[in-house]
């Protein structure tokens, strides 16, 4: 069977399609700060909680590194309705997106926490830091530079796994990619537009938040 | 909604489900695994071919390259629809279970070439100088120098991976292959509660990627205590 790509049909949809990013960026911005809250807690109950407390913690983040998004999110989107809870497409995926990620960050700011060496809180004593003085120009500058590559790196995950909330109907880039495709049946060209976009969106973003990190926190990154 | 779940439980739970959920389960395992190991094999191709001193060849170099960064940066769902839709749009009359694997080996292949990458960057440059002093072949560098001692660094992040292959098999429910998630939509659609088909499906996906979570970081444990001098004392985060 012959088949000719044909990008024609498919160009004027373009500036319809790259408005979807807004939807997507603000989507994983949503998973990705609600997450990172949820993670500071959770890392911060296994660093300094009790133990029942970190027991709770470490359940939710085995559990949920260790199933799908896509069925969490279902999970949310069919099941709380039957508790009485209705959620728009848009909710359900920003809270399941949002506890997933929670998990990840929590993984992640926990190993930033545990990356502070006994050294550097003794020299701060040695110095007569107050501690204020010690959080502030000791703990948050480690932490904050150990944290920002694999903080961005999430970033950039989070930007991708939000393409599942086109399975809800969401439209955000992939979602909007699925109605240009209903529309013009030009499937193949469609959806490879839609993987350069991801590709580009990426690359725009790791490079500005490697720009970012050097800037602002003197962190040594490369987009590659 | 207990009591409907107490009444349900054992309609959900007979004999035909169980088979369904069985075959489904089948699926997942054979879609990660195999899944897996083709994007392994690629990848140490991929890894191979980028590097500096094993191959050589610039365009070769630079086509690995392009393909890790570009296929990592393209979310698994747009992936399948593309090979999807490739598939059909060729002709081909392939299984929706060839479609989704092919998806998993092309994603699971850019991942492993980073893997492969780290662990082989991670043998100090003087080793292959060394290797080369004593004239031996590349190939014979390779496997028989830098991959030994490369291995601690590759293995147990590549179980992390291979639960993230499974769960990025969740989507090619989207497609119609038989896999748990899908099997739990089509039992939702047959009238059982959501709560039951989701909830089991979810446990069912926690049960097959936990144990290769907790297999990963016991060979790491292993692999380590062996290596490495014992770490840095680090922080007890408790308040002096």
């Amino acid at each position: 069977m012959a088949y000719t790509l044909q990008y024609g049909q498919v160009w004027c949809f373009l500036p319809y399609l790259l408005a979807g990013a807004a939807l997507t960026l603000q989507l994983a911005a949503i998973a990705f700060l609600a997450g990172a809250l949820i993670g500071l807690v959770c890392a911060s109950v296994l660093s300094f909680g009790p133990r029942p407390a970190r027991l709770l913690v470490r359940a939710y983040v085995t559990f949920f590194l260790n199933t799908p998004l896509l069925v969490q999110v279902f999970f949310i989107f069919f099941v709380l309705p039957e508790a009485g809870i209705l959620l728009s497409p848009f909710g359900a995926c920003a809270i399941g997106m949002s506890l997933n990620a929670g998990a990840y960050l929590t993984e992640i700011e926990r190993a930033g926490f545990a990356s502070l060496r006994r050294a550097e809180l003794d020299a701060a004593e040695t110095l007569g830091f107050t501690l204020v003085q010690t959080i502030w120009f000791v703990i948050v500058p480690h932490i904050v530079r150990a944290l920002f590559p694999p903080l961005s790196n999430q970033f950039i995950i989070q930007i991708m796994t939000t393409s599942l909330a086109a399975i809800f109907a969401v439209e955000e880039l992939t979602g909007r990619a699925y109605n240009i495709n209903a529309q013009t049946f030009r499937t193949l060209e469609i959806f490879s537009i839609l993987a350069v976009v991801y590709v580009l969106i990426t690359i725009l973003a790791s490079a500005l938040l490697v720009l970012a990190g050097r800037r602002l926190f003197r962190v040594r990154a490369s987009v590659f | 909604m207990w009591a409907q779940l107490v009444e349900e439980a054992p309609r959900f739970f007979g004999p035909w489900n169980l088979l369904f959920l069985g075959t489904a389960l089948t699926h997942t395992l054979l879609l990660s695994y195999l899944g897996a190991l083709g994007g392994f094999a690629i990848g140490f191709v991929l890894a191979v071919a980028r590097h500096r001193r094993l191959l050589g060849i610039l365009p070769l170099r630079v086509v690995a390259i392009a393909y890790v960064e570009i296929f990592r940066r393209i979310p698994f769902l747009v992936k399948l629809m593309c090979v999807f839709f490739a598939f059909q749009l060729s002709g081909a009359q392939a299984p929706m279970f060839t479609v989704a694997l092919v998806t998993v080996v092309l994603s699971a292949a850019a991942f492993a070439a980073e893997i492969f990458r780290a662990g082989i960057e991670s043998v100090p440059a003087q080793q292959w100088d060394a290797a080369e002093a004593m004239n031996f072949s590349r190939r014979r560098t390779l496997f028989g120098i830098v991959l030994p001692q490369a291995w601690p660094v590759i293995l147990p992040p590549s179980f992390g991976y291979i639960v993230g292959f499974m769960k990025s098999t969740s989507i090619a429910s989207q497609i119609g292959v038989l896999e748990l998630t899908y099997a739990a939509k089509v039992l939702n659609t047959r009238g059982f509660s959501a709560l039951l088909c989701f909830g089991t499906c979810l446990l069912l996906y926690f049960a097959i990627c936990w144990p290769t979570k907790l297999a990963g970081e016991a060979l790491e444990r292993r692999l380590t205590i062996r290596r490495k001098a014992p770490p840095t004392p680090q922080l007890e985060l408790a308040v002096r």
